[in-house]
């Protein structure tokens, strides 16, 4: 291990925390947008030229807010519950691949902080942890909704990894490895070789689950405004509060990659019209899961909780049987 | 040189996790260190080049087993101090410290006079789930099957006794033959 | 864009119908099938599709408000104005202080003298506009037609009490001349047609 590595690799951290901090900050203001397009209104105008300057005065707001722990909170717990969920999103961007590696000044640089041969695995299983923020901080709070929305965090977790986890199982052993990279090399040949088209299933379920596990809007009972108040967040403010939302940004973005990579091709041949395409398919799914906000209603929990186990789980089984019988002969 | 100091980190920082688990008298210290611990043993995995097992105890222990216990914890407060009532702290303290180093000691003594040798070495050019996968397949077999069974078994046996009165839908059903209902509860009250 | 369809409160009966609700399914098969069918028949996409083509056609609803106004009714109650009389250009209010009179909330306060024409003249008039409910009382009892409600109704102040004075709201001889001073359709004015209900006064006794 030679202090180039080191050096790089740290590098690639700073990076990555600047880039997407930012981006979670420009995904706000883009959400506003795009949400006030579909409902004909014109969303924020008023920061700087079309509010473009919003994300600067929302930011300082945030940092200058009094941050208030209330008396009957558990206070330690609460104030490291917003740090996990901020946390946890960027520790699962360690094992994606941005980018095609690239040459820079004779150094080949690889955008991805550790090429874990496990990739996949460990970015499930850290969006796993991503569970901690909501329940630790909606059990800290000593508020009722506080704790609904921690027990739903949890229910939905809980059950939605097993339909992520089960429906990623069918393009893993058609790959053969659990590393992004290989997954991407595997489609490399072009369109036809994306694994959209020979597990639409898969596809399917794995995008429904990520809108759980990011509790986004038809799923979005974690934190249900018009039910629950904020749910976890509802005794948050200032930036803890606002590592909540940095932090389910992040883990949109994220998760973007994910399906990006896992079943859109991701960089194809890692040429530069390659990593571009990787852009434009993220900045797709991102505006799929706010395009879906303005477009459906939110489901009941427990309708979520059938779906989840009455017909999703059962999908992706007979999905891995029918790959594995097809694998075989 | 970092292996061994990351060693050493995540040991000082895996004892100190599980011994607030222990020691504390706040629920949500105890879960939350005992989840933070779990992740923590992970690095071990990482560190030995395991990484499969790595992710698989980060999701498996505190993705869903603590996730678990959480569930258990909605049902009381979690903002109180729980009373413990202890009759001879030292007692139970000196005994069980006993009974642990004992154990230590007894699984401890063969493998050290043995010289440490991994069984499966990680081997290159195979990927750490390849590794286990073959492991599981071949040698443990048996012994990994019969656990799927007792899983399965355990599961079904969850089903039957939560299902219960799972087709009867508390929202159709008629006002005073709802358990919520305040009739119903004095009936059997009474 | 204009206002015009904001403006047309007249919401009729027609366009409006009944949506067809489905009887909630009993069984698990039922709901099976209604999730199938609802996921399948591409009503979802349906949804998508609308709110995107509405973000394609932006037609944008939004009134960006300290910069454009909607209009407001012509009836509506906001800060009182003082008229002027169209003909002479003198101010209507003839200092009968029946207004501070009826005035619900005490928010009136108002001083007369007699001029040199022994008529008489106001000398201090003014609305507590932080107690003023806008009722429009004192539109309705105003024998002359002077005080009406205007069309401001930004009533921020730093202050609770916050008072608008006689020479505030009395119409501009300027303006008057120029046409600009309109008779108040609302409370206390003379409805449209009135002439034809008045009867004369019987003088045969
Ligand atoms: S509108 Fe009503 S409350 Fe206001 S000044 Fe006139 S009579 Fe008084
Ligand atoms: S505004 Fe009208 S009611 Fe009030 S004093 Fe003048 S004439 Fe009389």
């Amino acid at each position: 291990m030679d202090t180039a590595y080191l050096i790089e690799t740290v590098i690639k951290i700073v990076i990555l925390l600047l880039v997407f901090s930012a981006l979670a900050g420009f995904g706000t203001y883009f959400e506003r947008k795009v949400l006030a397009f579909m409902q004909r209104r014109l969303g924020p105008m008023h920061v700087g030229p079309y509010s473009l300057l919003q994300i600067a005065a929302d930011g300082v707001k945030l940092f200058t807010k009094e941050d208030i722990v209330p008396q009957n909170v558990v206070g330690p717990i609460f104030k490291i519950a917003p740090v996990i969920t901020a946390a946890t999103a960027f520790m699962a961007a360690a094992a994606i691949p941005f980018m095609p590696s690239f040459t820079i000044f004779g150094y080949e640089v690889h955008p991805i902080i550790s090429d874990i041969n496990v990739g996949i695995l460990y970015i499930l299983g850290v969006m796993a942890i991503g569970l901690y923020g909501p329940l630790l901080g909606g059990m800290a709070s000593a508020n009722k909704w506080s704790l609904i929305s921690a027990a739903r965090a949890a229910s939905v977790f809980i059950s939605y990894e097993v339909v992520s986890g089960l429906s990623l199982l069918a393009p893993i052993m058609m790959v053969g490895s659990l590393s992004l990279i290989d997954f991407n090399n595997y489609q490399a040949a072009g369109v036809g070789s994306w694994m959209i088209w020979s597990q639409p299933v898969a596809f399917v379920l794995f995008v429904i689950a990520a809108f759980a596990e990011t509790g986004r809007t038809p799923f979005h009972l974690i934190a249900n405004d018009h039910e629950i108040i904020d749910g976890f967040g509802t005794e948050y403010s200032g930036m803890r509060w606002g590592l909540f939302f940095i932090g389910e940004y992040a883990n949109m973005f994220f998760i973007s990659f994910v399906i990006a990579l896992i079943f859109l091709g991701g960089f194809g041949d890692g040429s530069v019209g390659g990593a571009l395409a990787l852009l434009g398919k993220v900045s797709f799914i991102f505006f799929f899961f706010l395009w879906t906000r303005a477009a459906w209603p939110d489901v009941r929990p427990d309708q979520l909780m059938w779906l989840c186990w009455k017909v999703l789980m059962p999908i992706a089984v007979v999905n891995i049987v029918i790959t594995g019988i097809v694998m075989m002969f | 040189m970092f292996e061994a100091i990351a060693f050493y980190l995540f040991a000082i920082l895996t004892i100190s996790m599980f011994s607030i688990a222990v020691l504390t008298s706040q629920a949500l210290y105890a879960l939350t260190s005992l989840a933070a611990g779990m992740i923590f043993i992970s690095a071990f995995f990482f560190i030995l080049g395991a990484d499969f097992l790595g992710a698989v105890q980060i999701i498996v222990y505190t993705g869903a087993v603590l996730a678990l216990y959480a569930f258990g914890m909605m049902f009381f407060d979690t903002t109180r101090d729980v009373v413990e009532k202890r009759t001879s702290p030292m007692l139970v303290f000196g005994m069980s410290g006993m009974a642990a180093l004992l154990i230590v000691l007894i699984f401890a003594a063969p493998i050290v006079s043995d010289n440490i040798a991994a069984l499966y070495p990680v081997q290159e050019g195979v990927g750490n789930a390849q590794a286990v996968g073959m492991v599981l397949f071949t040698k443990y077999l048996v012994p990994f099957e019969v656990a799927a069974v007792m899983l399965l078994v355990a599961m079904i046996g969850g089903i039957i006794l939560a299902g219960k009165k799972m087709d009867t839908s508390l929202t159709l059903l008629d006002e005073d033959k709802s358990p919520l209902s305040v009739e119903t509860n004095e009936k059997a009250a009474s | 864009m204009s206002f015009e369809k904001f403006k047309d409160r007249n919401v009729g009966e027609d366009g409006y119908y009944m949506v067809d609700i489905e009887d909630y399914p009993e069984t698990g098969w039922g709901k099976f099938k209604q999730v199938a069918s609802r996921s399948l028949k591409g009503e979802l996409f349906v949804g998508l599709w609308v709110v995107l083509r509405e973000m394609f056609k932006f037609d944008i609803h939004t009134v960006q408000y300290p910069k454009e106004k909607l209009p407001i009714g012509p009836r509506y109650r906001a800060v009182h104005k003082m008229l002027r009389l169209f003909e002479s250009g003198t101010e209507r209010c003839i200092g009968c202080g029946l207004c501070e009179k009826i005035c619900i909330s005490d928010c009136i306060r108002m001083d007369t003298k007699y001029d040199e024409n022994s008529r008489k003249e106001v000398t201090e008039y003014s609305i507590n506009l932080g107690r003023c409910i806008f009722c429009g009382y004192c539109a309705e009892v105003c024998p002359e037609l002077a005080i009406v409600h205007g069309g401001r109704y930004e009533n921020a102040s730093e202050q609770r009490a916050h008072f608008v004075e006689f020479e505030d709201m009395l119409t501009p001889i300027d303006a008057l001349k120029a046409g600009q001073q309109e008779e108040f359709p609302g409370f206390g004015a003379i409805i449209p047609g009135s002439d034809k209900s008045v009867k004369k006064t019987p003088l045969a006794y």
